[in-house]
């Protein structure tokens, strides 16, 4: 990718000051030579190689049970690799201590592919527990709050339980509580229960502003028409093996 | 650090009524254990202040009826001073009596001051050559008119000992038992509300919580506990306070327990302490083995 833009995150999101260090030298994620067996003996990725530079656009595609959230677990350290590195920012995941671990989360939001929301809190509260938890003050809270709920457009459905709200915007109120942080990456594990294709037209546009934003998002989706319209970076993996890592391509291979 | 204060304290009260009937049990069995410790504590300190004040030099005491004139004082004084078997006689006056009490009990003087008349009797307290010779003493005077009762110091402390020691073992034993129960049940509570945190605390995890924020709210929720059943449990001995104060005002002369211990300020730190720390440790013991990773 030659001649790319700096990298500018003007305008946070959320709560909490961006920290003035430039990442663009260091990029935002590097696999290397990655494997994930799982203990019951299944690989879920096999030597994976993936460099993702900070301010890009990912799209994460294959077939189910290819290894997207596993890979997407890798990252957060919610797994940690068989073999192989992966490297946050340039820090070796497997080499943090238990205490860097909470710290080096907070730098990523995550939208998980089951959403994780709390039932019984509000989507306010939902999107505020994640302050909170990692000691927000309180009056920092609220207007962080308001301004990613205003951001994702559910500022009018704030007061109602996850259980009141549709799937598109319990997915917006995942992205919501992603973002409060202020992360620098981004990740999105899209629903396999496919939405409405119209919401999620409007939930990719929420992204991209996102990454015009200066942050580094990575999405795994299964929606073709999306991936193939958008013409960003594919990586594409097949039972645990990255087949393909094309820029501006589509969902398909395109011979 | 305030946030996180904050938050802990706020999460620890929402746990606690979350689960509310199960959080009032523990407290009802924190109550129960705290209640037999202090009342242990009462008795066994008051006890000890009782045997401190008899263990001194006084072998015999000889109390003397009411109506002894001060002739029959005289004329038994030089009698004792007579006997090769006492070594020591310190007569002790009616006014005597009270001034040493109150001095030993200020806390019951201003009762005692209440009384219409001076209920101690006037005393001898005698230090014996040999122990043996309790016997010869203690039939002379009890062949004297104007003495009332005598008492054998050395057995009454023998005695009381027996009992100090009775109520210790068995006290400490009963106070382990249904402590480690009150742990038990604690440990169990927490679990409950570990258990119904489950969800909360993988979305903490997953947003990068440090540890501190998922595992202090649980132990503030067991230290709140311990906190309740303290301060139910000395609600509870300032209520009986007064009427067992003026229970022990009655036998004073008798068993000299110390009522001021009941809910001294030792008894009151010991309590909250006992409770705050097995309410601690409980929560400890549960999110250890539950929230390892
Ligand atoms: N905890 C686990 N233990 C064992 N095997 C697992 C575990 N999680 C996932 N797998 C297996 O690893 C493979 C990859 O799973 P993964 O969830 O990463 O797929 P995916 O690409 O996200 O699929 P989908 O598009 O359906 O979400 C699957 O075969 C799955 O059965
Ligand atoms: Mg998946």
């Amino acid at each position: 990718m030659p001649g790319q833009p700096p990298i500018d995150r003007r305008q946070p999101v959320g709560a909490g000051s961006v920290t003035g260090t430039t990442t663009e030298a260091i990029p935002a994620l590097v696999l290397r030579g990655v494997t994930k067996t799982y203990p019951n003996g299944k690989s879920a990725l096999r030597e994976v190689n993936l460099t993702v530079p900070a301010g890009d656009f990912v799209f994460l595609v294959g077939p189910s049970g290819a290894g997207k959230s596993t890979l997407i677990r890798l990252v957060i350290r919610e797994e940690l690799a068989t073999r192989g590195k992966v490297l946050l920012e340039g820090r070796d995941l497997a080499r943090l201590n238990h205490r860097e671990v909470p710290k080096i989360r907070r730098r990523i939001g995550t939208v998980f592919q089951d959403f994780k929301l709390l039932p019984n809190k509000s989507v306010r509260d939902n999107v505020a527990f994640a302050l909170e938890v990692t000691g927000t003050s309180g009056s920092r809270i609220k207007p962080a709050v308001e301004r990613v709920l205003r951001v994702v457009g559910l500022s009018a459905q704030a007061d109602q339980r996850p259980s009141e709200l549709s799937g598109g915007e319990q997915q917006r109120t995942a992205i919501a509580r992603a973002l409060v942080h202020d992360p620098h990456l981004f990740i999105a594990d899209e629903p396999t229960g496919n939405l409405d294709p119209l919401i999620s037209w409007e939930i990719i546009q929420l992204l991209l502003r996102i990454n015009e934003m200066g942050v580094t998002v990575l999405m795994a989706t299964h929606n073709a028409e999306v991936v193939t319209a958008l013409r960003k970076r594919v990586v594409a993996l097949e039972d645990g093996r990255v087949v393909r890592d094309e820029t501006g391509a589509a969902y398909h291979r395109e011979d | 650090m305030l946030a996180f204060v904050a938050f802990s304290l706020k999460r620890a009260w929402q746990g606690f009524w979350r689960n509310s009937l199960m959080s009032l049990a523990a407290t009802a069995s924190m109550v129960l254990m705290l209640v037999l410790l202090s009342g242990l504590v009462i008795l066994l300190s008051g006890l000890d202040a009782t045997l401190k004040y008899v263990e001194s030099e006084v072998e015999v005491v000889a109390y003397l009826k009411d109506s002894a004139t001060a002739q029959d004082v005289n004329v038994l004084t030089a009698d004792l001073k007579s006997m090769p078997q006492v070594i020591t006689i310190t007569y002790i006056s009616k006014e005597q009596a009270l001034k040493n009490f109150q001095q030993r009990q200020p806390d019951v003087a201003a009762l005692v001051d209440a009384l219409p008349s001076n209920p101690l009797p006037a005393s001898f307290e005698m230090g014996l050559r040999d122990p043996s010779d309790y016997i010869d003493v203690a039939t002379f005077l009890r062949g004297q008119s104007a003495v009332d009762s005598v008492q054998d110091i050395k057995q009454t402390v023998n005695q009381m000992l027996t009992v100090i020691n009775v109520l210790r073992t068995g006290g400490i034993a009963v106070l382990g038992i249904v402590g480690l129960t009150v742990l038990f049940i604690i440990v169990n509570t927490i679990r409950l509300a570990v258990v119904a945190r489950a969800g909360e605390i993988e979305v903490m995890r997953l947003v990068g919580a440090s540890d501190a924020f998922i595992r202090w709210p649980f132990i503030f929720e067991g230290a709140l506990v311990g906190l309740f059943g303290a301060l139910i449990t000395i609600g509870l001995l300032l209520l009986v306070q007064a009427p067992l104060t003026s229970l022990m005002a009655d036998f004073f002369n008798v068993l000299p327990v110390q009522a001021s211990a009941i809910v001294g300020q030792n008894v009151a730190l010991i309590v909250i302490a006992t409770g705050v720390g097995i309410g601690v440790l409980g929560s400890y013991l549960s999110i250890r083995s539950y929230l390892t990773r």
